[in-house]
């Protein structure tokens, strides 16, 4: 019986299912809104029923909650055992990700998704390790609960008031393949944790107490079920815009970033909102002069905010400005928002030089934005920020102060004995602070030296001297102006010398990445763009790095750049290179100061264009974290980078392709030259044969033998050509495979005449060497062929009874040849086009025979490989002179 | 009367024929074989004077017969071949062929070839039979106890390695030696400096020998593949 035939477009996608199944694991994620709705239970039925299937099944890592039933569920399956890791003298369990990895299974089974991993595993976040998982084409099978998705903490937290600090980014869940909802009416719920199901004992009555309340439980589902409709809905809208193509919205959300802790509320309500808008999401940080003296609890939370909103899927930027509302609007009018998201009372309390009302101000700045103001009373309790001095004053400012004062004092003291008024002196202060100002780092210094000035000036100068006490109640004003003055003129020199900063910032900024683009364009070969990017990344962030090139699937062996003043930490390791083949395969940063294998010295970013790997970079951290200005020219110098790989690829690849197309338009005129070629002789000798076989009888011997005569004529010519052609695609594609040895040009040349001898009857063909010993480096084979087709040549375009000459001689490195006759010469007018292939004279390709205009182009490819040059030139006093070069070659002697 | 017996091995009937018809038309007597097995046997069993051997043959390939014949006799071998690589000549050389033929060839080179060879046979049974110590071909008569040669009478100036070279090409008259034979015999080895050396030796060697050296007489080059030294009349 015959089998039904398979559709093979059916096949096709099967196997196309197969490779891409090969390629990604899929994610199956068991979610719920509240522990013991039976997550674990049912993501282990699951896996035995995936096992019935053939499924070759493994538990990761199931937590031990001693739970009868999902106890039960739990044997006869395969186990990989927990890796214990102690932390401060306790032993936790951990999944042992690198067994799972080197075991393989189909199918994995990993708990608790949002599990934060003991500190010294490689990744931060169990996540981190699914997504390893996944990517190394292994399907996951885990559970999570509602409160730790990234988006929906806040909410989730304003119902039960507590903060979840185990969350997931939201891209993390909805990155999976299927969601299982596992759904239980809350009162069941808790009917079964008082039945002790789900916590131990003394653990349930807390829990009930503060968690589970069936208000709290009721409303918790209702998210859970609104997040997975939400899912559901993103996941059709995607479809629709892949199949349609017509569905876009232009909505730009963008969030402030502070360092306030409220601003992650902010951060997530934006996210939310783009979301639901579709839309595209951006993340602006504006660091503003004040942001240098931040402190590090505030610098460490900007950098939490970031990674947060990093996490939800935006873009972040930074720019930089003393007036937060202008950068924004400005920011925001550049990049095309359509809506602005910020707190309340962001940024207020940051800069004593911006005025409280940021939202007006940004309003009045940008009035056609939309500005959704989020009302900053969080669902946190009030952390009292303690607030320490901005910064140290330096020691070194101080100094300078008390001499300038000092200075001040003295010029002051002579202002007054010689007798100048007493605003004379004053303007000496006011001049002094402003000097303080420019000269110190701190503004602080400015402040303190106005108040001293007032103060040195009413002891010295005011009566009566020498004391705090003044006479004159006008001095009251005086001193009050006097420390006016001197304040200001101090601010706004100190703000004026931050301006300068910062735009010498931007402007080197904009200057190193002008230049690297510049140097990049330049550039033809990976090394030497590896070399460039290397160059500035050392030039601007002043440490020492390694870079890894890749072929997108191994890394290569690696560079490393040093700064001049470079402590030689070892950049090189097992271990450090272990972190740069993880950043490649899974194309994330990772290494000092990421959540991944964060024990490694460096660094390490991809160096990427769309989802492809060119390399990794590692930059040497030393425990200094980089600042945002750094990071942010860093990643524009690394993206000018792989956009510069990738402009070489393409043009190396639209090469290829150009001289693919080449080839092959080549050989079908080859083929065609060929075919038309051959047509003639054939017919010619099958004619004639025919004609010998039929008639035979009847020709007289003159006409047999004249026909016998053609028949070998035809067939001789045919040979010659099957020879050219054996040469032809010896160098065909210009991939020439020479097979040289040092050969004796007189033989060579001897062996070429050998070949015509029969056709030259009608010619004279000498060969002229000089007493030396020709050795020329070459290809016997294939310049016998040149030497027979240029005598070949000679013979066909002379008339009979030309002298041909062969002649050779040695010029420096060079072996000279040259094929000359005194026929009636080539026309000036076709000497550029003779060595073009199928070229032949005035007589284009038609019914004329040997047209074929092969012989002298393969010469011409012959010589050019042996890295030789040919040409044609005339002979005197009438014909034509061919001369080729070809590399000679000097021998020692065995004697 | 005394023709001699060639044996023609070759599958390709046209060729065969046209090889047979020449052999017919100039007084030789003939065996043909299609295949190597057939060939091993028609030699064994009626001992040719010369095998014409195609290398491509349809049950094994011709080097391997070329082996077996040279394991049991010393019988002239000529290989004709259609690949036009130099390699696999060189390597039926190597084997013990004495002669090559590439296709296409002519009827007058193929005459051409079995008369050198004729010559050859001749030569060595001559040879033998005076165990002659002196090698004499035209007006080269090379003395192998007297370590000298003399070109119609005068004697060569020849260095060491050249009468090396004249000794080991005389010895082998109307053989082609392959490049790596040669260097083989006169260096023990055959590096690149070695087969470079030996062309310019042959080059001296020649211009003291041959009276015209854009025309030799008595040793042919075979580009790629080695030299030869010709039976002068």
């Amino acid at each position: 019986m015959e089998l039904p035939r398979q559709n093979p477009d059916q096949l096709l996608r099967a196997i196309n299912n197969d490779i891409s199944k090969k390629t990604k694991g899929k994610l199956k994620i068991f979610f719920g809104y509240a522990a013991g709705v039976g997550k674990t239970y049912a993501m282990l039925q699951a896996a035995h029923q995936a096992k019935e299937r053939g499924m070759d099944v493994v538990l990761g890592y199931i937590e031990p909650h001693a739970r009868p039933q999902t106890t039960a569920l739990l044997s006869g399956l395969e186990r990989i055992p927990a890796k214990r890791v102690s932390y401060e003298g306790i032993t936790l369990h951990e999944f042992d990700l690198d067994a799972a990895l080197n075991r393989q299974p189909q199918l994995i089974l990993v708990d608790e998704y949002a599990h934060t991993n003991a500190e010294g595993s490689r990744h931060a976040k169990r996540y981190q390790d699914v997504q390893e998982l996944l990517n190394a084409g292994i399907n996951v099978y885990t559970t999570v609960n509602v409160q730790h998705i990234e988006s929906l903490n806040d909410t989730v937290a304003s119902i039960t008031g507590i903060m979840v600090r185990e969350r997931i980014p939201d891209s993390a869940f909805d990155q999976a393949d299927q969601v299982e909802l596992v759904d239980i009416e809350p009162a069941e719920l808790l009917e079964r944790m008082a039945g002790g199901n789900i916590y131990q004992e003394e653990q349930a009555k807390r829990a009930a107490a503060n968690f589970f309340s069936v208000e709290n439980l009721t409303a918790l589902r209702e998210i859970a079920l609104r997040r997975c409709a939400d899912r559901v809905n993103l996941l059709t809208e995607s479809a629709r815009i892949q199949s349609r193509s017509d569905y876009y919205t232009d909505e730009h959300i963008l969030v402030c970033l502070s360092s306030s802790p409220s601003n992650a509320k902010i951060i997530r309500t934006a996210a939310r909102m783009a979301r639901a808008f579709k839309g595209n999401f951006t993340a602006l940080y504006v660091e503003t002069p004040a942001a240098a003296a931040m402190e590090d609890e505030d610098k460490k939370r900007l950098r939490e905010n970031m990674r947060l909103a990093e996490q939800l899927g935006a873009a972040i930027e930074t720019t930089y400005g003393e007036n937060v509302p202008y950068q924004i609007a400005e920011f925001a009018r550049l990049s095309g928002i359509s809506k602005i998201v910020i707190g309340r009372s962001t940024a207020t309390r940051k800069s004593i030089f911006s005025k409280p009302a940021l939202t007006e101000r940004l309003i009045a700045a940008a009035p056609n934005m939309d500005i959704h103001v989020i009302p900053d009373a969080a669902v946190l309790e009030y952390r009292p920020v303690k607030r320490k001095l901005p910064q140290v004053v330096k020691v070194r400012d101080i100094g300078k102060s008390i001499l300038v004062l000092l200075a001040a004092t003295l010029i002051g003291y002579a202002f007054y004995t010689l007798g100048f008024t007493e605003a004379n002196i004053i303007a000496v202060y006011i001049f002094g602070v402003l000097v303080t100002s420019i000269i110190t780092t701190n503004r602080l210094c400015g402040l303190v030296t106005s108040v001293v000035s007032v103060l040195v000036f009413n002891f010295f100068f005011t009566i009566p001297r020498f004391t705090f006490h003044f006479n004159d109640p006008d001095y009251l004003i005086t001193f009050t102006i006097m420390f006016m003055v001197a304040f200001f003129t101090g601010s706004l020199a100190t703000k004026l010398k931050e301006n300068a900063r910062q735009s010498a910032q931007a402007a080197f900024r904009t200057k190193i990445l002008l230049e690297t683009n510049q140097l990049l364009q330049k550039e033809k070969d990976e090394n030497a763009i590896f070399r460039v990017t290397a160059g500035q990344l050392t030039k601007l962030l002043k440490r020492d790095l390694v870079i890894y090139p890749s072929d997108g699937k191994n890394v290569g062996e690696p560079g490393i750049y040093r700064t001049a003043d470079s402590r030689q930490t070892e950049l090189v390791t097992e271990n450090e290179r272990a972190v740069a083949e993880w950043v490649l395969r899974n194309n994330k940063r990772a290494g000092a100061a990421t959540d991944t294998l964060a024990n490694a010295k460096c660094l390490y970013l991809a160096i990427r264009q769309n989802s492809r790997v060119y390399g990794v970079v590692g930059i040497c951290m030393d425990e200094i974290p980089l600042d945002s200005f750094e990071k942010s020219v860093m990643l524009s110098i690394l993206g000018e980078c792989a956009l510069a790989l990738e402009n070489m690829r393409n043009s190396r690849e639209k090469e290829e392709a150009a001289v693919l197309a080449k080839n092959e338009q080549l050989r079908a005129n080859l083929l065609r030259a060929i075919s038309h070629d051959l047509r003639t002789p054939l017919t010619s000798i099958s004619g004639s044969a025919g004609n010998l076989m039929a008639n035979y009888q009847k020709m007289d011997d003159t006409t047999r033998i004249q026909t016998f005569a053609d028949i070998y004529d035809d067939s001789m010519w045919l040979i010659n050509l099957v020879e050219n052609l054996l040469a032809v695609t010896r160098i065909e594609g210009g991939q020439v495979n020479l097979t040289r040895s040092v050969e004796l040009m007189d033989e060579v040349a001897a062996e070429a005449l050998r070949h015509i001898n029969r056709k030259s009857r009608e010619h004279t063909i000498h060969v002229r060497t000089g007493q030396e010993m020709l050795l020329a480096y070459i290809d016997a084979k294939l310049i016998v062929q040149v030497l027979i087709n240029l005598v070949d040549n000679a013979i066909k375009y002379t008339p009979a009874g030309s002298v041909i000459e062969i002649g050779m001689k040695k010029e420096g490195k060079w072996i000279a040849v040259s094929v000359s006759d005194n026929g009636p010469g080539i026309p000036d007018e076709q000497k550029p086009h003779i060595f073009e292939m199928f070229y032949s004279g005035a007589n284009k390709i038609a019914d004329s025979r040997r047209s074929m205009g092969l012989g002298l182009s393969l010469c011409k490819s012959i010589v050019t490989a042996h890295g030789g040059g040919i040409d044609v030139s005339d002979n005197q006093p009438t014909g034509t002179v061919f001369t080729f070069t070809l590399p000679a070659r000097e021998v020692d002697l065995n004697e | 009367m005394n023709k001699p017996l060639i044996l023609v091995v070759e599958d390709d009937p046209p060729i065969r024929n046209l090889i047979a018809t020449t052999l017919k038309t100039n007084e030789y007597r003939y065996l043909s074989a299609p295949n190597g097995k057939t060939a091993i046997l028609e030699a064994a069993s009626h001992n040719p004077d010369i095998i014409l051997l195609d290398l491509g043959l349809p049950d094994m390939d011709g080097v391997e017969v070329i082996k077996n014949i040279r394991s049991w006799s010393n019988l002239p071998i000529i290989v004709i071949s259609a690949r036009s690589e130099d390699n696999d000549k060189i390597e039926a050389l190597d084997a013990g062929a004495d002669d090559y033929l590439t296709k296409p060839f002519s009827v007058e080179e193929l005459l051409a070839r079995l008369r050198v060879t004729q010559r050859r046979l001749s030569f060595m049974t001559a040879e033998m039979l005076t165990a002659s110590s002196v090698f004499i071909n035209g007006g080269l008569r090379v003395d192998y106890a007297g370590g000298c040669a003399y070109l119609n009478g005068q004697e060569l100036h020849l260095t060491p390695i050249e009468y090396k070279l004249l000794c080991l090409l005389s010895k082998n008259a109307g053989k082609v030696l392959t490049h790596t034979f040669i260097t083989q015999h006169i260096w023990g080895r055959s590096w690149d400096n070695d087969v470079a050396s030996l062309r310019v030796f042959m080059a001296t060697l020649r211009k003291k020998l041959e009276p015209d050296p854009n025309s030799p007489q008595y040793i042919q080059t075979h580009i790629g593949v080695g030299y030869r030294m010709m039976k002068v009349e």
